[in-house]
């Protein structure tokens, strides 16, 4: 839980947020379905990235849109908000 | 008939609200508590009880609500804990002297320091010398039966001061366990409707409690007090007695005695714990080591001679304390217990286990532990320490995932899939960057997002939010930094419109120069989907449940805009996460009137969502979208007086295409949707008329 990271004292008995310790928080065990998109429709608008409530879409090589897997909760929004119906959500394998 | 059914304890205290009758019951959320009156709103919803119930906008005033009911001759209930508790402490030490006898549940939570759900009582602690009667529960069925056994005594004439029940957080608010129900009538006899003595009645009254007294008679007024708190010792026995009687079940008045008859040495314990400490118990009697136990029912008033008689038996006593008193090396009921056998000429040895602080777990092998070093300090007269603390190591926490680029805020959060504060929060960052400092009220957002954002945190208390804000502000400006840093809230509507309001009122009378963003999901969603100011009209929520009585909330939500508009500060809006350019222009546009020291720039976006609003998670932008397009969420901005609906549908759409996609709007029959539909016409009308009118007069 966010509010309980904290780092070990330096000051006795003072507990404190230490930013340079932070980093991406691993959701991908939230999920049922994941993102899969559809490189043919897909025009690079990049919609789903704006609205993705996790920050786990970005831009590869060619300017589509990657999911990061380790962030995706599997919310359907990129889904949802896709213009071309380029993302549709499904099981995943294994 | 009386009843069985297994339950959580805090529907055991809300049945014994139902079955005492009480007349007026004002509620605010706080976990874990809020299913307390929650199960109360049911109950109401569904016409099993007849109560006023009143959803306050914070604790201060949920509990003078229930002070100023008693006052006026009603019996009156409310619940809390933890921050709520403190934030009623005021109103908690005017109960005494005006000698309501309400009943208050405290479902105990650690109180700020490090934030905890969890038990301990750090929150009932500071309260417990202001003339109340503190009681504490151990199993569901007695805080089912206390409820009812309180009213009695704090309502006896010889008494008439208000009592607290106390219930361990989780371990019993939220535990399950076999209850008996009695039936109504059994409880009438037993509990008679409330005769306040001196009501505020005019009608009927020429008397009223007194609201001061010269300060010479304090003194004996507070002597007069601790001979009250005597004469409740004798009616808490004959209430119990008399309870035993009817009901079939004693508790044993102030305290509990277990296993104690030939024990050298006893442990002293309260609440929830006591279950485990007497299976330790047992465990070392089995041993054949003789070892007792006393539960502490009441801590005020203090069993002083109760345990003065068994101190006069034993050899040793090691109290469990999951309260410190800080600055005085030891616990709470560490202090109570030595100071009450001071007065012996000959005592035990007391030793002080402090344990479980933050609502960490108590196990048996725990309580075996502190038994044998009870019974070691028995053997040899003296204990090794007289004050120890039972520490365990955390969990490891999962480290973050490493990412190459630093950034305000990484992936990842704990919010639910598809939670809207998130898309705005990544927006709110994106546009102020590095050098900004969030002020949270706690919410959903505290949960959310203090673990993964790399710019400061401060979760302020929630009623304080506006005024942390204001200290960081002049701070920033006494040091030249005023304008090298964004200074905004990420604050739910609770922590806007309700609770927080009065500091915000004040922050933009002053004309703070910094952002307040409200993050608005029009209900308290931390604690579980209750109503607050901003909770649109007939939404159902966990507070305003529709049911055969009530329809969804009956109230439209307060109008912010204008409320700020009143302030005259030079930056007001509304936003969508479903515009975020529009958005993003707003931040930034705050951002440049704050930075300039120009005053408050107040910014309200709407955020459905999907737990609190019952919509499947990928339509979160979908709805909000609808809420601009069908004019429920016009956009719009107000500069310097100059008010703009940014965004003009050309027609709106129809209200049902944004209520239909909603379980919270389910239960609307066809004349509620007209009348949705007609306010919204209404409000969003007016807006376009304040528009035509260049500059809002008052500015
Ligand atoms: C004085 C006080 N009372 C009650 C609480 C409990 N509490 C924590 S979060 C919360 C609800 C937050 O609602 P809101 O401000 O609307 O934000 P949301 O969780 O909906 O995002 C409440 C009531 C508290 N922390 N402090
Ligand atoms: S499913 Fe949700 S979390 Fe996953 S990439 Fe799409 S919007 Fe992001
Ligand atoms: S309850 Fe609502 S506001 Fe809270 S995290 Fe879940 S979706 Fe977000």
């Amino acid at each position: 839980m966010g509010l309980f990271t904290y780092s070990e004292d330096v000051i006795k008995g003072f507990a404190v947020s230490d930013r340079t310790k932070r980093g991406g928080q691993y959701v991908g065990a939230w999920r049922v379905l994941a993102p899969e998109i559809d490189y043919e429709r897909c025009t690079g608008c990049m919609l789903c990235a704006i609205y993705c409530p996790e920050a786990a879409i970005v831009a590869n090589e060619a300017g589509k849109p990657q999911v990061d897997l380790r962030f995706c909760k599997g919310c359907g929004v990129c889904s949802n908000e896709c213009p071309v119906k380029a993302i549709e959500m499904v099981k995943e394998e294994g | 008939m009386s009843e069985f059914d297994v339950m959580p304890g805090n529907k055991a205290v809300a049945h014994g609200v139902r079955l005492s009758r009480v007349e007026v019951i004002p509620i605010y959320p706080i976990t874990p508590q809020t299913t307390i009156v929650e199960y109360l709103g049911e109950f109401i919803a569904n016409g099993q009880l007849k109560a006023e119930y009143i959803q306050a906008e914070g604790e201060h005033t949920c509990l003078g609500i229930a002070v100023g009911a008693s006052l006026a001759g009603a019996r009156a209930f409310t619940a809390t804990c933890s921050q709520g508790l403190a934030y009623m402490h005021e109103v908690v030490a005017q109960a005494p002297s005006y000698r309501t006898p309400l009943v208050m549940a405290v479902a105990n939570r650690t109180l700020g320091w490090y934030w905890s759900l969890g038990p301990d009582y750090s929150d009932i602690m500071p309260e417990l010398n202001l003339g109340w009667l503190v009681n504490f529960a151990e199993s569901n069925q007695e805080c089912l039966d206390m409820v009812i056994q309180l009213y009695r005594i704090s309502e006896d004439w010889r008494v008439l001061l208000p009592s607290m029940l106390s219930l361990d957080g989780f371990y019993l608010s939220y535990s399950y366990e076999r209850v008996n129900i009695p039936d109504q009538e059994t409880v009438d006899d037993f509990l008679p409707p409330y005769r306040a003595p001196y009501p505020v009645d005019p009608t009927i009254s020429d008397k009223w409690p007194a609201a001061g007294l010269p300060p010479a008679l304090h003194t004996t007024y507070r002597r007069l007090f601790e001979e009250l708190m005597e004469d409740a010792k004798k009616v808490i026995y004959a209430v119990d007695e008399e309870f035993g009687e009817i009901f079939g079940r004693r508790y044993g008045g102030l305290i509990e005695e277990y296993r104690c008859d030939d024990a050298e040495a006893v442990l002293v314990t309260m609440g929830s714990m006591t279950t485990a400490a007497r299976r330790a118990v047992d465990r070392l009697r089995e041993e054949g080591e003789k070892l007792g136990l006393v539960k502490l029912r009441f801590l005020r008033p203090f069993p002083s001679s109760e345990l003065r008689r068994i101190a006069e038996r034993v050899r040793a006593i090691g109290v469990v304390d999951r309260m410190v008193l800080h600055g005085t090396g030891g616990g709470g009921a560490f202090a109570d217990v030595r100071s009450a056998l001071y007065s012996l000429d000959e005592r035990p040895p007391v030793i002080n286990f402090i344990t479980g602080m933050g609502g960490e777990d108590i196990p048996i092998e725990d309580f075996v532990a502190m038994g044998r070093r009870t019974l070691k300090a028995a053997s040899t007269g003296r204990p090794e320490r007289e004050v120890e603390f039972i520490e365990h190591k955390p969990e490891a926490a999962p480290p973050p995932v490493q990412l190459e680029e630093v950034m305000p805020i990484y992936p990842g959060s704990d919010g639910c899939a598809g939670c809207g504060s998130s898309i705005i929060i990544r927006h709110l960052l994106k546009v102020l960057g590095p050098n900004t400092v969030i002020v949270n009220p706690p919410s959903c957002a505290g949960v959310n997002f203090g673990g993964v954002v790399t710019v400061p945190w401060v979760l302020a208390n929630y009623a304080a939010a506006a005024g942390y804000e204001t200290g960081l502000y002049r701070a920033y400006r006494i040091k030249g930094k005023a304008d090298k840093i964004y200074l905004t809230s990420f604050s739910g509507d609770g922590g806007t419109v309700d609770i927080g309001l009065q500091a915000i009122s004040g922050a933009a009378e002053r004309n703070e120069s910094f952002i307040w963003v409200c993050y608005d999901n029009e209900a308290y969603m931390n604690t579980g989907i209750q109503r607050s100011g901003s909770t649109p009209l007939f939404a159902n929520t966990t507070s305003t449940p529709a049911g055969k009585v009530w329809a969804g909330k009956p109230e439209k939500s307060k109008n912010m805009i204008l409320i700020m508009a009143a302030h005259r500060i030079p930056y007001i809006a509304t936003a969508s996460l479903a515009y975020l350019p529009d958005l993003e222009r707003k931040i930034k546009k705050a951002a440049e009137v704050t930075r300039a020291g120009k005053g408050m720039a107040y910014i309200h976006i709407q955020q459905p969502c999907a737990t609190g609003w019952y919509f499947p998670p990928e339509k979160t932008v979908e709805v909000a979208r609808l809420a601009v397009q069908t004019g429920v969420w016009p956009l719009l901005e107000i500069e310097d007086g100059v008010l703009k609906v940014n965004i003009k549908p050309r027609e709106l759409k129809p209200i049902e295409e944004y209520l239909k996609l909603q379980g919270r709007f389910r239960h609307l029959t066809k004349e509620q949707i007209d009348t949705i539909q007609a306010e919204v016409k209404k409000d969003y009308e007016s807006w376009l008329t304040l528009e035509k009118m260049g500059k809002l007069p008052w500015y």
